[in-house]
Order: C-alpha cells, then sequence, then structure tokens
C-alpha cells in the first residue's frame, strides 16, 4: 500500500499521477501541476517541509540536498550553484534554491547542516568588502 | 469583505488580484521575449530599472521600521531581503550597471534621475509612499507579492533569448542580474506570501491586502507598457500594430 500524499489540499488521500517532490528526510511529498516546474527550495517553504536554508542566492549551500530519484527532471545547474558546489555536483548534490523540477523527485539531507564554507569566492569578496577601508568623501555604492 | 478568508483562499485572492496585469504580458516585455528589441532599448530600460530597482532597500527599510518588534519573523524577512541586495555578494545594482554598459550606456547616465520617463518616476514615489505610509503588510503585499513576486516570471520568460546567440547573444556573466533574481525572487515572494497570510489577521487587512496587491501590478504593468511607448514604438510603431507572434 502507497502512503498517503500530503500537500495542498491534498491530505490522506491516495497517490494521484501529477509529480510530485519527496521530501525523505521530513518524510513529506507535495504534488504540483503536470506541466509546471517548480523551485525545490520555494515548494520546501511554503509546504513547511524542513529544508534548511540562509540566503537563497547560490552562497551558502545550507540548502543541500542528494537527489535520490528523478535527477532528470531537474534544471541544468545554474552558474553560481556550478561555483558553489564544484564537485559535489558529479556526487548528485544540488541546491535547492537554484534548482527547478518538472517531474517527480526524491531529496534528501541532513537536517544539521549548515552552509558550506565561508572561503568561497563570495566570501572572499565579501571579507575584503566589509574589512576594507573606506576612502574618505566616497561612498560605497 | 466580512469574514476573514482562509489561508488558501486569501492567497488565491491575491494571486488574482495580479492575473491580467502581470508584467509580463506588457508590451515591452513581449517584444523583449519575442526577440524585437535591440541593445539601445535593453540600455533605457537598464536607466530605468535602476530608479525602480536601487532604492528597493530603501523602502523595504521604510516598512522594517514600521514592523513591530512582536513580528519578528515579518522584520527578520525584510532585513535579509535588504542585505541580500545591497552586501550579501556583487550589489544587485552593480549587476544590473554591469549589463547596462554592455548595452552601451554608462554607469552616470543608469545613476542619473533624469533619464528616466514619468511613469517610472511615479513608480519609485508610489513605492516610497506605500512602505513609508501603510501598514506593514499591506506596505509588504504591495512590494513583495505586488511587485517583486513577479520577477520570476518576467526573467524566465527574459532571460533564454538574451543568452541565446541567435537572439541578443549576450553572456551568461553579462546577465547575471537577471538569473540571480529568477532564484531569489521565488524565494522573496514565498517569503512575503508568507508574512502577509500570517499577519493580515483581518478582513480589513485582507481586503487592504488585495487591493495594494492589485494597484502594484497595476503600477508595474503601467512601468513595462510606458518603456515599449517611449523607446521602442518611435522605431518599431505601437504595439497594438505589430504582428502577432507565433
Ligand atoms: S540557501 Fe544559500 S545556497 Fe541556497
Amino acid at each position: 500500500m502507497s502512503p498517503p500524499i500530503s500537500g495542498p489540499g491534498s491530505h490522506n488521500r491516495w497517490p494521484s499521477d501529477l509529480p510530485r517532490i519527496r521530501f525523505e528526510t521530513s518524510d513529506r511529498e507535495i504534488e504540483f501541476e503536470d506541466g509546471q516546474d517548480v523551485n525545490l527550495l520555494r515548494l520546501s517553504i511554503r509546504h513547511d517541509c524542513g529544508l534548511p536554508w540562509k540566503c537563497a542566492s547560490g552562497l551558502c549551500g545550507t540548502d543541500r540536498i542528494l537527489i535520490v530519484e528523478g535527477a532528470e527532471h531537474l534544471s541544468e545547474p545554474r552558474r553560481r550553484e556550478r561555483e558553489r558546489l564544484g564537485e559535489l555536483l558529479d556526487d548528485g548534490v544540488r541546491l535547492a534554491c537554484q534548482t527547478y523540477a518538472s517531474g517527480s523527485v526524491t531529496v534528501v539531507w541532513d537536517p544539521t547542516q549548515r552552509g558550506i564554507d565561508e572561503d568561497s569566492a563570495a566570501g572572499k569578496r565579501l571579507k575584503a568588502q566589509w574589512l576594507a577601508p573606506e576612502p574618505d568623501g566616497e561612498e560605497s555604492r | 469583505m466580512t469574514e476573514l478568508l482562509s489561508s488558501d483562499e486569501f492567497r488565491a485572492a491575491l494571486e488574482d488580484a495580479m492575473t491580467g496585469r502581470e508584467a509580463k504580458d506588457a508590451s515591452f516585455s513581449r517584444a523583449w521575449a519575442e526577440g524585437r528589441l535591440e541593445r539601445k532599448h535593453f540600455a533605457r530600460w537598464a536607466e530605468n530599472h535602476y530608479h525602480y530597482v536601487g532604492p528597493f532597500a530603501d523602502y523595504l527599510a521604510y516598512i522594517y521600521a514600521n514592523t513591530p518588534d512582536s513580528a519578528t519573523d515579518a522584520k527578520d524577512f525584510l532585513l535579509q531581503n535588504m542585505w541580500e541586495e545591497e552586501i550579501s555578494d556583487v550589489r544587485h545594482t552593480d549587476l544590473l550597471i554591469q549589463f547596462a554598459e554592455v548595452c552601451g550606456t554608462t554607469r552616470e547616465a543608469v545613476e542619473d534621475p533624469s533619464n528616466i520617463t514619468a511613469v517610472t518616476r511615479g513608480l519609485q514615489s508610489w513605492c516610497y509612499a506605500v512602505a513609508m505610509r501603510e501598514h506593514f503588510v499591506v506596505a509588504t503585499a504591495a512590494l513583495v507579492v505586488g511587485l517583486e513576486s513577479q520577477v520570476p516570471s518576467i526573467y524566465r520568460k527574459q532571460l533564454p533569448p538574451l543568452v541565446d546567440p541567435d537572439v541578443y547573444g549576450f553572456t551568461e556573466e553579462e546577465t547575471e542580474f537577471f538569473d540571480l533574481h529568477i532564484t531569489s525572487d521565488e524565494i522573496h515572494g514565498e517569503r512575503g506570501y508568507q508574512i502577509v497570510l500570517k499577519y493580515a489577521d483581518t478582513p480589513e487587512l485582507q481586503q487592504r491586502c488585495i487591493d495594494i496587491t492589485r494597484d502594484g501590478a497595476d503600477m508595474r504593468f503601467a512601468y513595462t507598457k510606458a518603456l515599449y511607448d517611449t523607446y521602442v514604438a518611435p522605431d518599431l510603431g505601437a504595439w497594438e500594430s505589430q504582428p502577432v507572434a507565433v
């Protein structure tokens, strides 16, 4: 017997043919309309599926997920995601905030995970920007 | 409206308020997505867009100041949104200027407020007025739901032709402004909806949010249409006279 689906307006009913994202770590499944593509982090936030996140911009890596099934339904990695994840991409890891799904996908994550590190290119740029003295009379913008 | 809408009903009403007036369907957006524009038109767009989105953190700061301490999640959302716009990485307006420069204009021209249409000036003023004067949840509905949440649907149509070598032929780096906002505004939009759904807790506040979301969508549509009428129509003719894209 298949587990009941949880999602908008679909509590406690049997699985339909609609595509769905399975957030395995929090044991949630969310259906979406056929023909749509959905941002994985947005879906998790909207339906309280518990995926950790921070920046929503592909910078911190807090929302990294391992794709268990359905990688073929995901959008191509964007530039920030490629930069942020590097070889983790080859291991099946994606950033939920940067990834759209157009079909059924199953993902897992470590519920205690935090950002990848502070030594990324973006982290170094930020440190340089914050720690640099402002030239007199010059605006930072 | 005399009864409080459920969360699902209220979200549907906010979405409905934008239907038929989304900026992705305005003439300038459609001409862009259909490959009809030239780089000089994008330059004019960037000069205007800077004065709408450039002060976005300023608008949000006014809302932040009007938000009670008890609404910690709403305050944190606003602060995070401001941080992302300005200092989380490359300043977003610098990415816009980078695109503008590739299109043949300059930082000075982009920053010069005399290079914008009266409608852009009106949009900026409306954003300031709403942020300063409205209840924080109504202002969030206006600026985040009515305006910012539309961004992914607009740029997801506009980015592919920008980087298509057979259409506009920009590089991935040159168009980072668009790519960044497709994803980050998905999340801002969703968090904005959640704040509005949570804190618009009377029928009156819900109605005000619905009305101002509609106004926001109207403002963004008018701004986008005015870009076509001002900068593109002299080259291509009125939008209504354009052949229908197949
Ligand atoms: S939330 Fe920071 S990279 Fe996705």
